[in-house]
């Protein structure tokens, strides 16, 4: 004869209800309390300078937008440009870029250090701030 | 364990007395610890995962608005830790597949069946090889008693999203169990 274990609902209750408790180690609520003491003894996090640093993301975010729109613009002069003439006028720089775009290697590594110098300078200028010397 | 007990200890450890944290630490680290055991069936991790919800949970004191009971608003923080913590890192006994649940640990006891305590064990692995959202359905609702309603605040979720989740975990379940089960007794027929 075939017979199946059949869970039923009551059954499945039963046995899953009647769990064996455990109890919490001796030195538990000791460990938990010097765990709480470290963390109210530790210092607060150090809140990032928003006011110091509004001026700058601000500037960087003015100097983003002026950039894109610049570039924006030069895509579509080129686009122009490139549609009326006959020769490969793509290959030139467009006249909306600044002067020194123009020029040779001179500009071009003069552009370079400025990028440099910028970056120099922002580096420092941050790590002031965070070691709170400003 | 009262609730006024509870609201005291709160107020005195947010006016700046850590020491009465103790209190809150001594009246639930019971349900906790068990509650995480349940999810883990790990004690070392049990104890560490219920450490780090009591260490959430004097960060967040402030965070506890009145209207509900502290020992809710502490089961349901516990509980979404515990949940973050077994997703992050499964339990060892959770990795368990479903079709390897429920071996006999001898198919010939007790007249072709299984004794008691195997069967029990046989339906508990059934359980943590279940599906996360069916398995933490299950484990709160049996841990508070089968209340529907209180294991839906420990989880955040709605109470018809529970019953669902309850039904359909036990019918994976008895599905499983009653095909695995019933193998040395059929072989026996």
């Amino acid at each position: 004869m075939r017979r199946l274990i059949r869970y039923d609902e009551n059954e499945m209750n039963r046995i899953l209800s009647s769990e064996d408790e455990i109890l919490p180690s001796s030195g538990f609520a000791v460990s938990v309390m010097d765990a709480v003491r470290r963390e109210a003894a530790a210092p607060p996090p150090i809140p990032f300078p928003w006011k110091r640093a509004l001026p700058g993301l601000v500037v960087a975010g003015v100097a983003m937008v002026l950039v894109l729109v610049a570039g924006i613009v030069a895509i579509t002069q080129l686009g122009r440009t490139s549609t009326s003439a006959h020769f490969p006028t793509f290959l030139s720089l467009p006249s909306l870029m600044p002067i020194n775009f123009h020029g040779g290697m001179e500009s071009a590594a003069s552009w370079t250090v400025l990028a440099l110098l910028v970056t120099f300078v922002s580096v420092k200028l941050s790590m002031r701030l965070a070691s709170g010397r400003v | 364990m009262s609730a006024s007990d509870d609201q005291a200890d709160v107020e005195r450890v947010l006016a700046g007395d850590i020491s009465a944290f103790e209190g809150i630490v001594r009246r639930w680290q019971g349900p906790l610890i068990n509650l995480a055991y349940r999810f883990c069936r790990d004690r070392g991790r049990a104890e560490e995962m219920t450490q780090e919800a009591f260490l959430r949970a004097y960060r967040g004191l402030g965070q506890w608005r009145k209207d509900a009971v502290f020992s809710t608003w502490l089961f349901a923080l516990a509980t979404n830790l515990y949940r973050s913590e077994l997703r992050r890192i499964p339990a060892r006994s959770v990795s368990v597949s479903l079709d390897d649940i429920a071996e006999p640990a001898d198919a010939r006891a007790s007249d072709g069946g299984l004794e008691d305590q195997d069967r029990d064990l046989a339906v508990r692995r059934a359980v943590l090889a279940l599906p996360a959202k069916y398995r933490e359905a299950l484990i709160l609702f049996y841990f508070h008693d089968m209340d529907v309603a209180t294991a839906a605040r420990s989880l955040g979720l709605p109470e018809g999203t529970v019953k669902a989740r309850l039904f359909r975990g036990r019918e994976i379940l008895r599905g499983k169990l009653t095909q695995r089960l019933a193998v040395p007794r059929l072989k026996e027929a």
